[in-house]
């Protein structure tokens, strides 16, 4: 009797969500976090979406960690970490403050807004910067599949900081995550996790 | 010749169109070529409208040492590129599709000594001749024309009987040498491979210089990529040639009565990919502006230099740096949304926040992490270009305050006290109020 379930199972185009092994992930630095996402962290080579009211509210601190994982490569010289149009100025002192070297960070602020879905998905597939900060506003669905494509390509991961009104768009995104700031602390809601289920965490970067 | 020594007779003389090999054969005394060398002679139909430099520096890809032989011949010595190319056979064949593409379908042979494979094509045998035993055996199938002497010395020896090479070889030297000239003897000799023969080798310019006319005028900007990437192929063979790369190269476009439009391309690492040259020259052209119809295009280089290798680790993944995929990076951000659009920022040591840190070029290459203690207390992730007046301070203060006064010195004297704030959306801000405590509240930094 379960001879035909196991062989269903057992079929190549059946993809089964959960239980199935995960590609490398990050630790987040936050254990509740990584608990609820598929893989226990930040998925890797990827594209992830971070959907915030307003800047400022916590979200570079909860990628602080991410950041200086990617940066500890051992020998050589670490990847850049490329900010495209950063609503304010990476300040250096913080940065070298935090942990990361400033010298590795690579700022693009082009004067017009045009180009910048083309500079990201330059930089993803460059494979010169391991993680990529895009603060990108209009990207449509095809863009944002490009985007992915380039991310495996350049074995980059790309983050997305796009507006909290885009969270009924549909994603071709790994990971999308809302960011909402509650009290001086930072609540998550995993929208959708490849191979993993909605979740809501409360109260990180509690300050 | 002083000794009357008949010609060698070997098998395979009069095989023509075949590679002629002994193995292991001892050579006859006296008769193999000086240095052991092996040269390739290609002789075009006509002069070609360009110059045989084109064509020089073409063959510079096969070999370093290219000789011309004006007017429409060229000479390159192939020895030690046989191996590299899989046999003479196979490199006269890419030779000769080489010579096709390039519109010059040509004669092509192979012989031990320069002059004997000049005298080769000249007769039209395109033999590969990889002994120098064996040419006095082909002698025989060398018209006097191919010697390229003067007509009345020609007619002179036809009137001995001579019709061939290899007979003019058998007359006495003594008399020979008086009747054509010593001149003349040391030629043959030279063809031999009896005594050596110096040649002068092309070197190519040293920069690149190319023009090209567009056959319709071009009013877009991708109306000239077929122009471009003709001259860009042009340059690829150029550096090639000598193992570089370039870090800078300029594309002038030609108009009919207007001064040309000057495209400077400046790469911050020296390449000499075309498609990546293209590529960037793509985007800088797509934004210029064509203030007239384009006639013809200019290619200039800078100077070529070396080309940088780097060895990767053989344990990291690919997850350290790599300055070749970082410094293309930088180029084609750059090349699109302008030079000061990209850069780096670095840590200085000031007290004043706005001075802790400064725009600098992105490092490429490994640079040595900056020290720099961790701030006490905190500062901000974000920072704003200039302070901004905060209207109706909508916040309240978690931390503060920490005064900084600094800067009397340079006249940018700065008095604030600074406070850590959550707004009211959640942000945590880095606030200021100038001393002595003004009214006004001023946002310098967003923590993030």
């Amino acid at each position: 009797m379960s001879d035909p379930l196991a062989a269903l199972l057992g079929h190549p185009g059946l993809w089964r969500g959960a239980g199935t092994e995960m590609a490398a992930a990050v630790p987040t630095g936050f254990r509740r976090l990584d608990e609820r996402l598929p893989g226990g962290g930040w998925p890797l080579d990827t594209v992830v979406e971070l959907l915030l009211p307003s800047s400022g509210i916590g979200e570079l601190e909860l990628l602080l960690p991410l950041l200086r994982s990617l940066s500890d490569v051992g020998s050589g010289a670490p990847r850049w970490i490329a900010w495209l149009n950063p609503p304010y100025l990476p300040y250096a002192p913080a940065l070298a403050g935090s942990g990361l070297d400033p010298g590795r960070m690579l700022v693009v602020r082009p004067r017009a807004g045009g180009g910048l879905p083309w500079a990201m998905e330059q930089a993803l597939r460059s494979g010169a910067c391991a993680a990529v900060l895009g603060w990108v506003n209009a990207i449509d669905d095809t863009a944002l599949r490009r985007l992915k494509l380039a991310a495996a390509e350049g074995r980059s991961l790309g983050l997305l900081f796009r507006p909290a009104q885009c969270r009924d768009e549909p994603s071709p995104a790994a990971l999308r995550l809302a960011l909402t700031a509650r009290d001086g602390s930072l609540d998550v809601e995993i929208l959708k996790s490849r191979g993993g289920v909605p979740a809501r965490v409360a109260g990180l970067l509690a300050r | 010749m002083s000794e009357a020594r008949p010609a060698p007779t070997l098998p395979a003389t009069g095989v023509s169109r075949q590679t002629l090999r002994l193995a292991g054969r001892v050579g006859t005394p006296g008769a193999t070529s000086p240095a052991r060398e092996l040269w390739l002679a290609m002789q075009l139909p006509s002069i070609p409208a360009g110059g045989l430099e084109p064509l020089a520096r073409q063959a510079l890809r096969f070999t370093p040492r290219v000789s011309l032989e004006p007017p429409a011949a060229l000479l390159a010595e192939v020895r030690g590129s046989l191996r590299l190319f899989g046999g003479a056979a196979a490199l006269r064949q890419r030779v000769l599709a080489g010579l096709q593409a390039a519109g010059q379908p040509a004669r092509v042979a192979i012989a031990p000594t320069p002059r004997a494979a000049l005298w080769l094509v000249r007769a039209g045998q395109d033999h590969i001749v990889l002994h120098g035993d064996l040419l006095p055996g082909l002698a025989a199938q060398l018209p006097l024309s191919c010697l390229d002497w003067p007509a009345e010395t020609v007619a002179t020896l036809r009137r001995f009987g001579v019709r061939n090479v290899a007979e003019l070889v058998r007359l006495p030297r003594a008399g020979l040498a008086r009747r054509i000239g010593p001149d003349r003897l040391r030629e043959l000799d030279e063809g031999f491979g009896r005594c050596p023969q110096a040649r002068r080798h092309y070197t190519a310019p040293e920069r690149f210089t190319a023009e090209c006319e567009l056959p319709v005028p071009a009013v877009t900007a991708g109306a000239l990529a077929p122009g471009v990437s003709g001259l860009l192929a042009q340059l690829e063979v150029f550096l090639r040639v000598r193992a570089s790369g370039l870090d800078g190269l300029r594309l002038d476009l030609l108009h009919r009565g207007l001064p040309a439009t000057r495209i400077r391309l400046g790469l911050s690492r020296p390449s000499g990919n075309p498609q990546y040259l293209g590529e960037l020259l793509r985007e800088r052209l797509a934004r210029a502006a064509l203030p007239a119809p384009v006639m013809a295009l200019r290619l200039r280089s800078g100077v070529p230099l070396p080309l940088q290798w780097c060895s990767l680790g053989l344990f990291d993944r690919g997850h350290s740096a790599d300055p070749e995929a970082a410094a293309r990076l930088l180029e084609r951000l750059r090349a699109r949304l302008g030079q000061t659009a990209v850069f780096a920022v670095h840590a200085v040591p000031d007290h004043r926040p706005e001075r802790a840190w400064r725009v600098a070029e992105p490092a490429v290459a490994t640079v040595p992490a900056s020290h720099w203690p961790a701030a006490q207390p905190p500062r901000p992730l974000w920072m704003l270009a200039v302070p901004q007046r905060l209207a109706p301070p909508d916040f309240r203060l978690i931390a503060g305050p920490e005064r900084i006064e600094s800067g009397w010195w340079d006249g940018h004297d700065v008095r604030r006290d600074y406070y850590v704030a959550l707004a009211g959306d959640g942000a945590c801000l880095w606030v200021f109020r100038e001393r002595p405590p003004g009214q006004d509240w001023f946002l310098h930094g967003v923590f993030g």
